[in-house]
Order: structure tokens, then C-alpha cells, then sequence
């Protein structure tokens, strides 16, 4: 830290974050000149080329700006400092590595996978799940293991917590009413049933192998509901030793580790679907960040298995009152002098999931897309430019026309296609646009007619050159929109959630895994993978039904 | 009351490494679990205006301009 030397010490001090920052300009500037566009295009990453070019700017443009105030002025501990400021340099770190991971390393490891393929005859990168969730995480546990974390980056690595948080807030923006009602209902029976059950036993085996009360009632809310906040909530309840804490903690990292790499194989390896599998991870897995792990391993892609498990672990993290109720009932233990009910009630009350309700409640109100559609999805036949084909696709549908290409089609099927040449777009009739229902109805009539053209012709009952069936097909996709504020949402999320997990990794430290030891460890293992396993058949049992689209 | 530590690696970012008395009492281990809850409330709440703070630029942004 810098003592009054002048500027040039403090420039010193923030050298990673100068150099952080220069990386990701010079990285924006080069993608954005085109030349790894080739790269890009031999790693399918193409697409996203927009977004790596404004991630650099904004976010290098962000670190060079921090560098410079702390560069300028003296260090300090007012709020800027400590949550902006301090935590910089390792944001930065998160962001460059979690960045590097989904544009680059993740679409390497699955071109090796597929070249290894024949060799093998399997894809690896299938079969250990190694999308950028699973390689941002051992991304984090390797470099903390090996080289540490760098001393710059300690504040910003701890941000990783909260800014998972801010992952599950942001999820509440995807969940209709029918979801939240339905998956709410199966994950109070599901946890419930097995949050007592958990405990139940592990005071069970605990009587079983003689083990003392203390240590069983400690870890059968650590094993019961949700790790580290359990133990160190029940600890006072049932009166437990400090080394009976430490073992509890060890026993609930390393099985929530080994369950967050396993669950998502196993799960794939039973043909799970994502509502079995995300029900299954927010029952089976104790810890909620390592649910949001095993549920992106599963499916990285879309979020249909996250939004299952972030229920069920919600409804997990709510039990932990109750738990502390029963083993305090159970130890015959009323009130402690400072950590009364009431704490455990009010202080412990995770606000986290009343962002997530809040902003649930906002995407219900139609905030963020009308209230009508589907998650930000809905169908636009309105006249648009962004509707239309393209001038090949037209001129190609026109040709097709002309030539008389279209033979077998019914004549509500050719009209839709003459009108779709005649207006360049899918829609209702020019002259009813103003009456919005029969417009609509037009429109769904036409676009039905379309799609079974395009079934036809896949179907091979009618004969139709490639080149029309894609600009029928374009023309379709040109209606079904999706709203830009409900997307970027959900891209924050995910990034979000990729900070968090690198930050996860980087915790998860070999001195952490190795304390765990004693009968804990063994009541440990045997009560989770008892519960695992219950769970899972449960799962397969219970939850068939898919309720999301 | 023995001065022997013990340390608990927790394995969670934010709350990172903490030392305990080996023989702590009760009151030792309320005091501890009333600070975990007091962190876990600052997290809880940072999160949620962050996240109301990422809305509100989202909804400019692609919205309201």
C-alpha cells in the first residue's frame, strides 16, 4: 500500500489491474478489426463476436478507470473503496477467465472430444460434463491449489457469493405463476420428507455407533439442510465442540463436491429430464451454490434444470428455522442467552429470496414483457422491417412462384406462400390491420399453413428445393419474437452464475476437503449417499411430468 | 477455559477461514453464529440492490430508450 511516495508507488500497487484492464482492451480491439474471426467461426463462436468486443471495452474500460482513481488518490475504507474499488482487480480475474473458458477453452475441449471420438467411442466432454460451468470450476480449484489466489484478487474472489445470489434473484424473472405453484408444491413434500428424514437418521446412526450427541446433532443439520449455515447455526443448540464443527464442515464440503461432479453423469446416465434432474440436485446436494453447479454440468445450455433446482434448494435453505426448532425441541434446549428463536427466525431469513420473489413479481406484472406472453416469447405479425425475408429469400419464393415449383400444395398452403411474396413477410391481410383480432387470425392461418409446408416437404410428401423451405422456414422464425429486456436478463444471470461458480472453485481448497475425518465422515457419507440415493429413485418415481417449456 | 485454537476452513467464499476457541461454550458459538447470520444479511442485502441496480440498467437500455 502506498505511504505518501507519490504517484508512481501507488501505479505499482495497481499494476495487475492496469494490466487486467490492457488485456481486455487489446483483446476487444483485435476482435473487433475481424481478424480472429476465422478462429471464431472454426470455434462456433462467431455469434457472440458483438459481445466479446463490448465485454472487453466496457469491462477494460471499468478497470482502467478504477486503476486510475486508486492511482491518483490514496487508498481509503469508505464504501467506494471496499465494494468497488478493493474487489476490482479479482472481478476482473473472474471475468478474464470466465470469459477465456466459454469462448475459448470450452469449444477447444469439445473439437478434442469429438476428434477423439472415434478412438474412444464416446465424447469425453459429454460424459464428464466438462461445458464452461464444470471447466470454470476447476478452473478456480486448480489455480487456488497450485498457484493461490493472487494477493490482488482476494476481495474481489469473496464477491463471488453474493454475486451467485444475484444469479438466483434474477432466475425469479423466468418462473410463471403455474411453475412457481407447481414446482413449489413438489419441493415442500420432496424436501421436506427428506430434510427430517436426514436428520432423523443421522441421529439414528449416530445412537447406533455410539458416537455423542453433540457431534450427531451438528451434523445432522449440516447432512439435513444446507452445510456450513446449518452447523454453525445448530452448533449452539446441541452444544458442540469446535474440532465437531470442523469435522461436520470437512464432511459436508468434500460429499458436496464429489455429488456436484457425479450427479450430473449419473443423471445423464439415467435419461433424466431437466425437472427430474433439477428436482433431484435441489434435494440430494447440501450446498446451494454446488446446486447451481451440478444443475448448469446437466445442462449449460438453457435453464429449464436450474430453475427446477434453485426451487427446491430455496425451499431447503427455508427449513433450516424449523430444523433448529426440532433439534433444540429434541436436545430439550428452550432459548440460548443471545441466540434466541427469534435470531435464528428473523437474522437467519434469507432477503436474497425475497429479490428473487420481487423480481418474480415485477416479470408477473409484465415489466419486463406483457403479461401475455410466454417468458418474454411471443408471435408479431405486425408489419415490421425486422419481419421480413431477406431479398434472396424473396426472390427466390417469387422464382419458385413462377416456375410453378409448388405442385401438391393445398390451396390455403399456396396462398399462404403468395401472400408471403406479395407482403415479404408473415402477416394478416393489409386492409384488416386494423381490426387486431381478424389481422391475428390471418396471420396464425398463414403461419400454420407455412409450417405444414415445411412439414410436408420434410416428410417427403411434396418435393421442394432446399433454398425455399429455408426462406419459408426464415420467414416463420422472423415472427416469434423474443423480448431484448427478458433476454439480457437472463444473459446477466448466466454470467452471473459463471462468476460465481469460478469463485466457488477457487474455495474449494485441499485443507478445507482434508479436515473432515472421524465418525462424522463416516455418519456423513452413509446418511448422503443414503439420501442420494433415495432421492433419486423418489425423483424418477414422483416427478415424470414436465411443466416447462 | 484452554487457549488452544482451532480453525475452520469453510470452504465458502465470503466467509473464508475462522478460528475458534478448541473448548468454546455456548455463548462462544451464539456469538459465532450471530455474525455468520449478520454477513450472510450484508451478502443478502448487497445482492439484492445489485440486482435491482442490473434491472433498472437492463430495463433503460432495452425499454425505456
Amino acid at each position: 500500500m502506498n505511504t505518501g511516495g507519490g504517484i508512481m508507488p501507488q501505479a505499482k500497487d495497481n499494476k495487475p489491474l492496469f494490466i487486467l484492464s490492457g488485456i481486455m482492451i487489446i483483446y476487444a480491439l483485435i476482435a473487433s478489426s475481424g481478424i480472429l474471426h476465422p478462429l471464431m467461426k472454426f470455434l462456433h463462436t462467431a455469434k457472440t463476436a458483438d459481445l466479446q468486443v463490448m465485454m472487453g471495452f466496457i469491462v477494460g474500460g471499468i478497470g482502467i478507470a478504477g486503476a486510475l482513481v486508486n492511482t491518483v488518490r490514496k487508498p481509503g475504507n469508505t464504501v467506494f473503496d471496499r465494494f468497488v474499488l478493493q474487489p476490482l482487480p479479482g472481478i476482473i480475474l473472474i471475468l478474464l477467465m470466465a470469459m477465456a473458458i466459454r469462448w475459448y477453452v470450452e469449444p477447444v475441449v469439445k473439437l478434442i472430444s469429438h476428434s477423439l471420438q472415434p478412438v474412444l467411442g464416446f465424447k469425453i466432454y459429454k460424459v464428464l460434463n466438462l461445458n464452461y460451468v464444470i471447466l470454470g470450476l476447476l478452473a478456480g480449484v486448480l489455480l487456488t491449489n497450485t498457484y493461490g489466489i493472487p494477493k490482488f484478487a482476494a476481495a474481489g474472489v469473496k464477491c463471488a457469493r453474493f454475486v451467485l445470489k444475484m444469479g438466483v434473484i434474477m432466475l425469479g424473472a423466468r418462473y410463471s405463476f403455474a411453475e412457481l405453484a407447481k414446482l413449489g408444491s413438489y419441493s415442500i413434500v420432496l424436501v421436506g420428507g427428506f430434510v427430517l428424514g436426514t436428520v432423523f437418521f443421522v441421529l439414528w446412526l449416530g445412537n447406533l455407533f455410539k458416537q455423542p450427541k453433540t457431534m450427531t446433532g451438528v451434523l445432522s443439520a449440516g447432512m439435513g439442510v444446507c452445510g456450513v449455515s446449518a452447523t454453525v447455526a445448530v452448533a449452539p443448540v446441541v452444544k458442540a465442540k469446535s474440532e465437531e464443527m470442523a469435522y461436520t464442515i470437512g464432511t459436508i464440503l468434500s460429499f458436496g463436491i464429489i455429488c456436484m461432479f457425479v450427479f450430473p453423469t449419473i443423471g445423464h446416465m439415467a435419461g433424466m429430464n431437466p425437472v427430474q434432474f433439477g428436482a433431484w440436485a435441489g434435494t440430494g446436494i447440501l450446498n446451494s451454490a454446488q446446486v447451481a453447479a451440478a444443475a448448469l454440468a446437466f445442462n449449460a445450455v438453457d435453464i429449464k434444470t436450474l430453475k427446477v433446482a434453485e426451487i427446491f434448494n430455496i425451499t431447503r435453505v427455508l427449513f433450516l428455522p424449523i430444523i433448529v426448532l426440532v433439534l433444540a425441541t429434541w436436545f430439550g434446549k428452550q432459548s440460548g442467552k443471545k441466540l434466541t428463536f427469534k435470531e435464528v427466525v428473523i437474522d437467519k431469513f434469507p432477503i436474497f429470496i425475497l429479490g428473487f420473489l420481487l423480481l418474480f413479481a415485477m416479470s408477473s406484472l409484465g415489466l419486463f414483457s406483457p403479461p401475455t406472453h410466454y417468458k418474454g416469447k411471443f408471435i408479431d405479425f405486425s408489419y415490421n422491417e425486422r419481419s421480413q425475408i431477406t431479398e434472396k429469400e424473396w426472390e427466390t419464393l417469387d422464382k419458385a412462384l413462377q416456375n410453378n415449383t409448388f405442385q401438391g400444395l393445398s390451396a390455403d398452403q399456396l396462398a399462404a406462400v403468395k401472400d408471403l411474396v406479395a407482403q415479404r413477410q408473415l402477416a394478416g391481410n393489409f386492409e384488416s390491420r386494423a381490426d387486431k383480432k381478424a389481422f391475428q387470425q390471418q396471420g396464425e392461418k398463414r403461419m400454420d399453413a407455412l409450417k405444414s409446408i415445411t412439414a410436408a416437404a420434410k416428410a417427403k410428401a411434396i418435393t421442394l428445393p432446399k433454398d425455399v423451405t429455408h426462406a419459408i422456414k426464415h420467414a416463420v422464425k422472423q415472427v416469434h419474437k423474443k423480448s431484448k429486456t427478458v433476454s439480457t436478463l437472463t444473459d446477466c444471470m448466466i454470467w452471473f452464475f459463471a462468476f460465481g461458480l469460478i469463485g466457488l472453485g477457487m474455495q474449494i481448497t485441499k485443507k478445507a476437503i482434508f479436515q473432515a475425518g472421524g465418525w462424522p465422515l463416516v455418519i456423513g457419507v452413509i446418511s448422503g449417499v443414503t439420501k442420494a440415493t433415495l432421492s433419486f429413485f423418489v425423483v424418477l418415481w414422483l416427478v415424470k411430468d414436465v411443466v416447462l417449456k | 477455559m484452554s487457549d488452544e485454537k482451532i480453525t475452520i476452513e469453510t470452504g465458502d467464499a465470503g466467509k473464508g477461514t475462522s478460528t475458534i476457541d478448541k473448548n468454546a461454550n455456548t455463548e462462544e458459538l451464539e456469538e459465532r453464529a450471530l455474525s455468520v447470520f449478520s454477513s450472510e444479511r450484508n451478502e443478502d442485502i448487497t445482492a439484492l440492490v445489485l440486482s435491482l441496480i442490473t434491472t433498472f440498467i437492463v430495463l433503460v437500455f432495452t425499454k425505456w430508450m
